[in-house]
């Protein structure tokens, strides 16, 4: 076997990183907020947050882990909010926030609080604020191949695939004492993958839903905690 | 939600499975879950409830072709979704066996059965960004306590689930949320059909000392004899 040179050595150096940076470049997320708050309501000591996800879409619907993802979140830490359980809430709430009766704007929950029996039920679970959560996340396009082949001698891959998924979701915070809405986050988070294939496949998984809720969290942790006049974009990451 | 095999629904499903397992490929699931009684006004009227032999012992069968075999038992979550629904939304719910009624269960103002009539379903075959879907529809009647039919009324759900590797489960959870909008809707509509609500007139207007004020919703109503 020919003995390396280092000049033969750097060229194999910078080859491979040719090859690694556009891909490291490739794959990652980039993340868009648009938080947008109308009152100057915060929660107080005692009063919970639930969060529920829109049903009321035939070809879409924000996923439960992504709900459940939210939920943990906002609970966590030392600042971490009274989060009421969504599918407790829906059966306490029974039957009227199923997909064909939850109310779709506050005009209807105004309505749906004066039926008898319903505040007093929303009262018991302490809940005060009603995070709506819409949308999804969805593959957004995808290319590249990786072929892979077996002999006597071994297998290996070659090839190279890429995929993007976009995480779009609004966040809508209902004040139910107040049956007013208080304002909408929205985020958007796009993150490509990409996974080459020499001998074996390498994948690069860029995770966008898991930046989304963890951007969402923030964000409505510091929408139910801030008085007006908070926000701002959020600066774009890589992951 | 994880399926859980109960002791009444062995015996069902296991004819089912015999049959269905010969035949190659098989996909059982038995619905269960617990529905949670509905917060409504309980309606001013004592009811019997009828339900059949079919509803508890409903399984649905269908070959679907590339797929598999399917078996789909209702019948236990028929009951959990129905009886604490009747039971809260109405002033008496109490389980009957047949219409005209006879003996003690005289005193009820009319009796409603409900009947399971159509179950679809669709299991995508792909995995990624695709929900299970379930829709079904059932169909109320409501006699009087003669026997007289004083109308039917079709009700139907639909629900979907995220497709996972377990495309039983996505099932089981596509028809509980069919069937927690079944519930939704009759607790919430039954009350605003026009001859439910020219029935109910009658009824009160006839019974008006006996009907004394309604329950406050979210209050257990009573049913002595309701199983």
């Amino acid at each position: 076997m020919k003995r390396q040179t280092p000049s033969s050595m750097n060229r194999l150096h910078i080859m491979a990183l040719a090859v690694t940076m556009p891909l490291l470049a490739a794959c990652g997320v980039t993340s868009r907020m648009e938080p947008y708050k109308q009152s100057d309501a915060v929660i107080n000591e005692g009063e919970h947050v639930v969060i529920l996800a829109r049903k009321q879409h035939a070809n879409h619907e924000t996923e439960e882990d992504f709900v459940e993802c939210i939920s943990d979140a906002l609970a966590k830490g030392s600042t971490g909010l009274d989060v009421h359980a969504s599918k407790e809430f829906e059966d306490k709430m029974y039957p009227w926030f199923e997909p064909s009766t939850a109310p779709l704007s506050t005009e209807d929950l105004t309505r749906l609080l004066a039926r008898p029996g319903v505040l007093e039920q929303v009262r018991t679970t302490g809940v005060r604020y009603l995070v709506w959560l819409d949308g999804s996340t969805d593959r957004v396009a995808s290319g590249g191949g990786i072929t892979c082949a077996a002999g006597v001698g071994g297998a290996g891959c070659m090839g190279l695939a890429w995929w993007e998924d976009d995480s779009r979701y609004d966040a809508t915070v209902w004040d139910i004492q107040d049956s007013e809405s208080e304002g909408t986050i929205h985020a958007d988070f796009k993150g490509r993958s990409v996974m080459p294939a020499i001998i074996i496949p390498i994948p690069l998984i860029a995770r966008p839903q898991a930046h989304a809720c963890r951007g969402l969290t923030d964000q409505l942790k510091q929408f139910l905690t801030s008085p007006q006049g908070y926000g701002g974009p959020a600066a774009p990451d890589v992951g | 939600m994880p399926l859980r095999l109960t002791y009444r629904s062995w015996p069902r499903l296991l004819a089912a499975t015999m049959l269905t397992g010969l035949a190659g490929c098989a996909s059982e699931v038995i619905v269960e879950s617990t529905f949670p009684s509905p917060l409504v006004e309980p309606l001013p009227v004592n009811m019997g409830i009828i339900i059949p032999d079919e509803l508890y012992n409903y399984i649905y069968t269908e070959d679907v072709p590339n797929q598999s075999l399917w078996t789909i038992a209702l019948g236990d979550a028929n009951v959990a979704m129905l009886e604490p629904l009747f039971r809260r939304m109405f002033r008496e719910a109490r389980t009957v066996t047949a219409v005209p009624l006879t003996g003690s269960d005289t005193d009820l103002d009319g009796v409603i059965e409900p009947t399971l009539e159509k179950f679809e379903f669709d299991v995508p075959v792909g995995e990624r960004d695709q929900f299970v879907e379930v829709w079904m529809q059932y169909q109320l009647t409501l006699y009087e306590p003669d026997g007289r039919p004083i109308y039917q009324w079709p009700v139907s759900g639909y629900g979907k689930s995220e497709l996972t590797r377990n495309r039983e489960d996505a099932v089981q959870r596509a028809a509980v949320v069919a069937m927690r909008e079944v519930g939704a809707t009759i607790s919430t509509k039954f009350a605003e059909q026009p001859q439910v609500k020219d029935w109910l007139g009658e009824k009160e207007n006839g019974t008006t000392a006996a009907s004394g004020p309604q329950a406050a919703a979210g209050i257990p109503n009573e049913a002595p004899n309701a199983e």
